[in-house]
Formats: C-alpha cells, sequence, structure tokens
C-alpha cells in the first residue's frame, strides 16, 4: 500500500505536467476553435529554453519565467502568421498544426542535438510523511499546478473577460455585436495556452530529462486529458489528467509496465467512442464538423 | 440499355442511348475517361516505364521505389480523405498491418510473396475498417486523434510483441519468387513490379472516383445528413471507403515490406503516418495524379535539394504550411486551375477575335 501511495504521488507530479498541457489545449481547441498539433513542441521548447538558460546559470524560477513569456511570444506568431488565416477551416488549421510541430520539433534538433537535456532539481529536499517519501520539487511542482488550474478555472467562469470569451465561443456574431473583440480574444487565448505550454515545459525538465522527441509523445496525452474531459472544461482537463496519472500509476503498480502508454491511448479511445464530448461535457469543439 | 427502374419516368434517357455500345454491366455508370486523360495518363505512365532506362543510378531507382509504394498507399488515403472527406493520420499503421502480415506469414508459415498478397490486403481493409468504426459516433479531428492513437498503440503492440512480430528489432522477408523468370530481387524488375501495381491501383482510383460509388461518397463529403435523408446508407459507405483505402495501404505495404527485405515498428509510427498525410495535402487528395506527385515531392526533395534529413523536414514541415495558406487543394490542385485558367484564357481570347 505504502508503495502505492509513493507511485500515486510520483504520478500526481507527472499528472501536473499533462493537466498543464491538457489545459492549454482544451482551452485553445475547445474555446478558440483551434487545434494545436504543435502544442507539445511549444512545451518541449519552453524546457529547452528553460535547459540552456539554467545551464547559463540563471536561477530556475526566472529561467521559467522566462520560459513561458518566450512561448507566449512565439504562440502570439504562430496565431498571427498562421492559425489566423484557418479559422474558418479548422481542419486545415489542425494539418498545419502537424507541419509547425515538425518544423519546431527539427529546429530545435538542428540548433542544439538529438540527446536528452536535463538540468540538476532546483530543490532537493525530500519530505518525509508517514513513511512517505516527498520530494520537494514534485510538490513545488503540483502545488504551482494547482494555483494555475485555480487561476484559469475562475478566470474563465467567473472574471468578465472569462464570461465575455464563453460568450463568443456560444455565438460569435453576437459576442460581436455587443463589443466583443472575439478574434482578439481567439488571439489571447493561444497565447494563454502557449503560457502553459512554457510552464509545463519548464517544470517537466525540472522533473525529467527531456528530448527534442518530448513533444510528440506529449501531445498525445494532452488530447487525451483533454477530450477525456471534454473541450473547454477546464475542470475536466484535471480530471482528465488525474484519471491519466492513476492509470499509469496503477499500470506501473500492477500492470506490465512497457504496456504503460497503451493504457492511456485506450482509456482515451473508449472515452471518445462512449462520450465523444468528454466525461463532463464541453463545447464539441470547433464547430462540431 | 433498358431501364428496369420503373419509377422514374424522368429518367434522361438520352444519354444512355447515345452510347455506342452495351457496356459490361459492371462498367455502367463509370465516366468513360476524356481524351485529356488519356492522354495525361499515357504520357505518365510511359514516363515512368522509360525512367530507369535513363540510367538514374541505384540511388534514385531505390528513391522512386519508394515514391511509388507510398502514393499506393495514398490513393487510399487520398480515397478516403479527398471523396468521403474522412482524414486520417494512421494511415502508416494500416500499411504496417500489411507488411506485418507478409512477415509473419513468411516467417511462420513460410508462405512467399504472391500468397501473402491478398491476404495482406485483406486484413489491412479489415483493420481499416474496424480503425474507421469510431468516425461514425466522432467526427472531424477527433476522429484524426483516434487515428492518431491506433496508430500508437499498434507500434507498442508490435513493439511488445515478442518473437511473433520480432519485438523491436523487426522481421525479415525473403525476396519476390520470379515469375516467368524474371527476378525481382533485381532493382529494375521490382520498379516495374511496384509500377504495374501503381498503375492499376490509379485506373481503380479513377473508376471509383467516377463510378456512381464515387458519387455516393461525395454526396456524404458535401453534406451527410442530406446524403442520409436521400436513403444512402453512409454508414456502409463510409466503412466500405475504409475498407478499400486499407486494401490499398496493404498493397503498399507488402510492396514496402518485400523491398526493404526487413521491417521494424517505427517504420509504421506516428510520424511516417504525419508524412503520409502531409504528403497528400501536399500533393493535393482529390485530382487523380496529386498523391502521386505528393510522394515524388517528399521523396525526391532531399536529394535534389542536397538537404540534410532534418533540414529536409523542416523544408517539408514549411511547404505544408505554405501550401495550406496558398495552394488549399495541393500542388495538383494549383497546377490543374492554372491548366484551367490558361485554357479559359485561350477560349476567350480565341472567342474575343471571332468576334472582332
Amino acid at each position: 500500500m505504502e508503495i502505492f501511495l509513493q507511485q500515486l504521488i510520483n504520478s500526481l507530479s507527472v499528472a501536473s505536467v499533462t493537466i498543464l498541457i491538457g489545459m492549454g489545449i482544451t482551452l485553445i481547441f475547445g474555446l478558440a476553435g483551434i487545434v494545436n498539433f504543435a502544442q507539445g513542441e511549444f512545451l518541449m521548447v519552453g524546457g529547452m529554453i528553460t535547459w540552456a538558460l539554467v545551464m547559463a546559470g540563471v536561477n530556475f524560477f526566472v529561467a521559467m519565467v522566462v520560459a513561458m513569456l518566450a512561448v507566449g511570444l512565439l504562440g502570439l506568431t504562430a496565431e498571427r502568421t498562421l492559425f489566423r488565416f484557418t479559422l474558418t477551416r479548422p481542419m486545415n488549421g489542425f494539418i498545419m498544426s502537424i507541419g509547425l510541430s515538425v518544423i519546431l520539433q527539427n529546429v530545435v534538433i538542428r540548433t542544439l542535438n538529438e540527446v536528452q537535456k536535463s538540468i540538476t532539481p532546483p530543490v532537493t529536499a525530500v519530505w518525509t510523511v508517514g513513511g512517505v517519501d516527498i520530494i520537494a520539487m514534485r510538490a513545488i511542482v503540483v502545488a504551482i499546478t494547482a494555483v494555475v488550474v485555480a487561476v484559469t478555472y475562475f478566470g474563465i467562469s467567473r472574471s468578465r473577460y472569462g464570461v465575455a470569451l464563453r460568450a463568443s465561443v456560444a455565438d460569435q456574431d453576437t459576442a460581436a455585436l455587443m463589443g466583443i473583440p472575439v478574434k482578439r480574444y481567439v488571439t489571447g487565448v493561444f497565447v494563454y495556452g502557449s503560457v502553459l505550454a512554457g510552464l509545463g515545459g519548464a517544470l517537466m525538465i525540472a522533473l525529467f530529462p527531456i528530448t527534442p522527441f518530448t513533444g510528440s509523445v506529449i501531445i498525445i496525452r494532452g488530447f487525451a486529458v483533454s477530450l477525456i474531459g471534454g473541450l473547454g472544461n477546464v475542470g475536466g482537463a484535471v480530471v482528465g489528467g488525474l484519471i491519466l496519472g492513476l492509470v499509469d500509476a496503477l499500470a506501473a503498480q500492477y500492470g506490465f509496465p512497457q504496456w504503460t502508454d497503451a493504457y492511456s491511448l485506450i482509456v482515451m479511445i473508449v472515452i471518445l467512442i462512449l462520450r465523444p464530448q468528454g466525461l463532463l461535457g464541453g463545447t464539441m469543439g470547433p464547430r462540431a464538423t | 440499355m433498358t431501364n428496369h427502374n420503373m419509377q422514374s419516368p424522368t429518367q434522361p434517357v438520352t444519354a444512355r442511348v447515345s452510347l455506342p455500345e452495351a457496356k459490361p454491366r459492371y462498367m455502367r455508370g463509370i465516366k468513360e475517361p476524356t481524351r485529356e486523360e488519356w492522354c495525361l495518363g499515357i504520357l505518365i505512365l510511359a514516363g515512368l516505364i522509360a525512367f530507369p532506362f535513363f540510367d538514374p543510378g541505384y540511388r534514385f531507382l531505390s528513391l522512386a521505389v519508394s515514391t511509388i509504394f507510398t502514393a499506393i498507399a495514398l490513393y487510399g488515403l487520398s480515397l478516403q480523405f479527398g471523396q468521403a472527406g474522412i482524414m486520417s493520420v494512421g494511415h502508416a499503421g494500416i500499411m504496417g498491418v500489411g507488411g506485418y502480415t507478409a512477415a509473419i506469414l513468411a516467417n511462420q508459415l513460410g508462405l512467399g510473396f504472391w500468397e501473402s498478397l491478398p491476404l495482406a490486403m485483406l486484413l489491412s481493409a479489415l483493420a481499416a475498417a474496424v480503425v474507421g468504426l469510431p468516425s461514425l459516433r466522432v467526427g472531424g479531428q477527433h476522429y484524426i486523434i483516434i487515428t492518431f492513437c491506433f496508430c500508437a498503440l499498434l507500434v507498442i503492440a508490435l513493439t511488445n510483441g515478442g518473437t511473433f512480430t520480432g519485438a523491436a528489432t523487426g522481421l525479415d522477408v525473403g525476396p519476390i519468387p520470379g515469375v516467368f523468370g524474371i527476378r525481382f530481387a533485381k532493382l529494375d524488375n521490382m520498379y516495374f513490379l511496384c509500377l504495374a501495381a501503381l498503375t492499376i491501383s490509379i485506373a481503380v482510383t479513377f473508376a471509383i472516383v467516377h463510378s456512381p460509388y464515387g458519387r455516393t461518397l461525395w454526396s456524404i463529403r458535401e453534406n451527410e445528413p442530406l446524403a442520409r435523408a436521400v436513403g444512402i446508407n453512409t454508414n456502409l459507405h463510409k466503412i466500405g471507403v475504409f475498407a478499400i483505402s486499407g486494401a490499398f495501404a496493404g498493397l503498399g505495404g507488402i510492396l514496402q515490406t518485400y523491398y526493404l527485405r526487413h521491417i521494424s515498428p517505427e517504420l509504421y509510427g506516428a510520424f511516417p503516418s504525419l508524412y503520409l498525410a502531409l504528403m497528400i495535402m501536399l500533393g493535393g487528395a482529390r485530382p487523380l495524379y496529386g498523391p502521386l506527385i505528393g510522394s515524388i515531392i517528399v521523396n525526391f526533395l532531399p536529394e535534389l535539394g542536397g538537404l540534410d534529413p532534418i533540414d529536409s523536414r523542416i523544408a517539408y514541415g514549411v511547404g505544408l504550411l505554405l501550401v495550406i495558406l496558398l495552394l488549399p487543394g495541393g500542388v495538383s490542385g494549383g497546377l490543374l486551375s492554372l491548366y484551367r485558367r490558361g485554357t479559359k484564357t485561350r477560349h476567350r481570347l480565341e472567342k474575343g477575335r471571332g468576334l472582332s
């Protein structure tokens, strides 16, 4: 049982990174109507920027903020130069984001190399609570994620910006007539999702080594999380991330570890077939085609 | 040409009466290729047949073989995406089903290329139909993500398959047994074998696109609720087109297996699948030669541009972005509209001259 508890706490920190990317996808997909396959690459770029800065002697938390800003800028550029033109044809935007992910991945390989990168954990303390070892860095990752989730959740459900955003998803034309700058909101959501990916990348490299190929692995988990929970639903992304974390912990402990990746894929396929709108329900994606 | 359908007196029979002779039953309703289409087809085929005689060297000839078996698989995807409008980024996985079927049959039962060919195509078709089932419930991008997951699942299953699938190292197969003394271990002959399969694939694609079945698929793509309302069993036809698409992928996959003589799971992973999607978008899914053009561009670009693999992948990505932003119909769609504009201008010019 204690081993299981240990596994659970460990997978909670992994789930945090998954929740961050899943939340970015769920917001961008569900609210801005853009399927961004390059989100995983955004996370990887965020991790790489953090790595480069920490290697240059910058404090980890400063590097994290710089990575968030840099990836946010990347998102802004991508939205303005690419996705803006495919808003009416989401399928083309999706294919384009695949192209973008291929470009980003190979540009990172070109400028750095394929070798995995890691940093020494910025916080190395280990707390023992009731016989369970808790690595402080993992607890910090979980705490940061919890704060970001809370801010995002209340931002979308309570603030006037969140209300305006949901209004422009529900009815673009009416929202525009009410004076909501719909396109600017789309940009805003895209940039916010990118910033979350940058944060996810920075937190991820604090926990595990990452390679230029990390993005293409994590993106599937991100999609799984957002689709399991329901698109555009922040709470759903959290639930989805926790489900995946739990499945992973159980699989690592009781199942066949080499099949770990398969379980989350199977969970996602089954949920998509049984409940296409996700467990908690959400918008059906960009104009539900 | 008797019309057995008594309930449609308004049927325009004149068009049918004008046919020179009765066509066999299976050819009915398939539009004959126009003279332009015949010319273009023969020209392209002649060019492809002539290619090995220009002494392209081993490297270019092997690239051409890869181009052709990839193009065969792409013709399946072009029917599924271009005609029925259902994109998939798991097509390499279906190719893998074909390839692994052949390799497992060869290793376990000692079957050769010709015996396992129909089985590989059948199993691929079946696998594609099963992967296609969720598309009846979830559409659009959701379905694309599901196909991506199936592809990733297949790679995990193949990697964990032990000696049956050869795990991560994969399986070896022997050469294709010769027919009438033609040895397929020789690259030229392999090229002609693939070319024959490609010709058949293009002909079948043309026939399907211009048959009543193709028009049914078209109606599903353009307006599925309407298609259902006029009595088309859209679910059946969608699964049908997945199966056809899978059979093409299986053919491409088995040719790939016997060309490489060794296969491993990473050939069929997520990224090969993405590249297939990229090729179909680059070339254009609807024009008849779009898949071939897409495959030629992606296979030959790195060699002709002198790019290393990383640079060429960046180039593909940039190319994909440019094509989607500037030429949504793909390169072949762009060429086609250029040609149409050209002929239209010529007609207008001639008409203008006639008036003056």
